[in-house]
């Protein structure tokens, strides 16, 4: 049974409002507790008792950390022994994800299996939803074409959710990329496609995110994060277009199998 | 008509004489430096202007027979060089140019960039030797990179079988590599099985530039990684045609050399 959602906050910019998003849940399922924590490993290692095994467990994160970086999209990532300033850099952002520098890309199940060993003891329940936001980029390996994908969420315990993820997984509109491979400068053809994608500290990326929170919520406790109507929140989108659609535009939030399941969360919990 | 001379009366001789002395002159007093740089491209050329700045003895080995690698040109043949905020400051410090198109994008002319930082390099005292490659690396005590081997460039270019031409040795007590994506004094390392190169990922413009920055540093004993060398390192996305990543890369590769240098 479900007790308490846990919103980590590893971005801390204004234009990912997270007490906005847990407000919005609150009118969503009613009176499971919902708590917002600092940025996930800083609040799993302010856990541990000793300070020696804090240093501990903050060094081997920054090795597998390290470890989990893709090199090359297009090849599955193999076991390598990354160097020691690799490590060291992952080490000085460890307690601080929300002022690395974006632009490393990882492997996104290989990170919630490290997480998911760091959750505190006594959080280690379905009674608990951790849901990580951070603004590193992750992806999965796609079996179908031997190459990794960009994702914006990864539903598990933990999910993770990136906002980097956000603007660079949802593929832009077409005209977007010829006219990238014309030459001309991204930044100005940012200005040219303003609107039609989510772009870095967009302000709409709070009321998107909610609709991540919501998949992340029903992966928790259906395993299925999912509904194909293209106008339903839960929409498993592949195109900014789409991912506008179903979070900002569409006439309804949800559909209306998904609003009775809402419906019957609210009033179990 | 006159039958006086615009220049003075000197001999083939003495030109001859001119060159070689003055060549083997610095040459001589450069087979020991404080710091030798691999690559006369604009992470390079700062580097070595920061470093000889605070009034180290540099030496910059460049192996075309011209300096500024990629800086005189943006892209595809086109000489318009794009810097975005805050590299821009490094450009206005040297004089040139500069206009900003978009917000935080500046373009300038790369001649003209290319060339004040050449002087501005010349300028704080760096000292250049051309049409010269890197062959090897010096490893001393601990494997600790001491300097570098370097031979004449025609030399490569010619078949093995009508060239024997041995290379000679620098020493120096820190190596710096700017040899862009080849990142040649690495990879000597990685035949050795001393360190691993992962060599560059795909491009993400937007981001690059950052993590380049961000992993200029010192990857073995002796020897620091700056500019795009940094990218095939450790496997960094590729960066368009953007320089302030190069200048700034640069910049903080100094800053690691000298900090190493005091100690």
């Amino acid at each position: 049974m479900l007790k308490k959602i846990c919103l980590y906050n590893g971005v801390k910019k204004d234009f990912l409002n997270l007490h906005k998003i847990s407000d919005y849940l609150r009118t969503k399922i009613g009176k499971i507790k919902i708590e917002i924590r600092d940025d996930f490993i800083n609040y799993c290692i302010s856990k541990i008792p000793s300070e020696k095994e804090k240093v501990k467990i903050a060094e081997n994160l920054s090795i597998k950390i390290a470890q989990c970086r893709i090199i090359n999209p297009n090849k599955r990532k193999i076991e390598r022994t990354p160097h020691q300033l690799e490590i060291n850099l992952e080490k000085k952002y460890i307690l601080n994800w929300s002022q690395k520098p974006v632009g490393n890309f990882y492997d996104g199940f290989d990170l919630i299996l490290i997480f998911s060993n760091i959750i505190p003891q006594e959080e280690i329940s379905l009674d608990f939803c951790h849901i990580i936001f951070t603004n590193q980029l992750f992806g999965t390996w796609d079996e179908k074409d031997l190459r990794y994908h960009a994702r914006v969420a990864i539903f598990g315990f933990p999910t993770i959710i990136s906002t980097t993820g956000l603007v660079e997984a949802p593929a832009k509109p077409r005209e977007f990329y010829i006219k990238k491979q014309m030459g001309i400068d991204p930044l100005v053809l940012k200005e040219e496609f303003r609107g039609k994608f989510i772009d870095y500290e967009d302000p709409r990326t709070t009321e998107v995110m909610k609709g991540y929170v919501i998949q992340a919520l029903f992966f928790h406790l259906f395993g299925d994060p999912f509904c194909s109507d293209k106008n339903c929140r839960l929409y498993n989108a592949h195109w900014q277009e789409e991912v506008i659609n179903a979070q900002l535009k569409s006439e309804y939030e949800f559909c209306s199998k998904h609003e009775k399941i809402l419906t019957k969360i609210k009033s179990q919990f | 008509m006159s039958n006086k001379k615009i220049f003075s009366l000197v001999g083939e001789k003495e030109v001859t004489k001119a060159i070689v002395g003055e060549f083997a002159k610095q040459f001589t007093e450069y087979v020991e430096s404080d710091c030798i740089i691999i690559g006369g491209g604009p992470s390079g050329l700062m580097a070595g202007r920061e470093l000889a700045k605070k009034g180290y003895k540099v030496l910059i080995i460049e192996r075309n027979n011209y300096l500024g690698g990629g800086f005189w040109i943006g892209g595809y043949l086109m000489n318009k060089i794009t810097i975005r905020e805050p590299a821009q400051e490094i450009l206005k410090e040297l004089g040139v140019p500069c206009e900003e198109i978009s917000k935080g994008l500046y373009v300038a002319d790369g001649p003209h960039a290319c060339s004040k930082l050449i002087a501005s390099t010349c300028d704080a005292g760096v000292k250049f030797v051309t049409m010269t490659s890197f062959d090897d690396i010096i490893l001393k005590e601990k494997n600790k990179v001491s300097g570098v081997v370097i031979n004449w460039t025609p030399v490569q270019a010619l078949p093995r079988e009508i060239t024997c031409v041995d290379p000679i040795g620098l020493e120096s007590k820190i190596v710096i590599d700017a040899t862009g994506h080849d990142a040649f004094v690495a990879r000597k390392l990685e035949e050795r099985g001393l360190m691993k190169t992962q060599g560059f990922g795909a491009m993400w413009v937007d981001r690059s530039e950052d993590l380049i920055i961000e992993y200029t540093g010192e990857v073995h004993p002796g020897l620091i990684v700056i500019g795009m060398a940094v990218s095939t390192i450790f496997g960094l996305p590729r960066m368009g045609p953007t320089f302030g990543a190069m200048l700034l890369s640069g910049k903080k590769g100094a800053e690691i050399a000298e900090k190493n240098l005091s100690i």
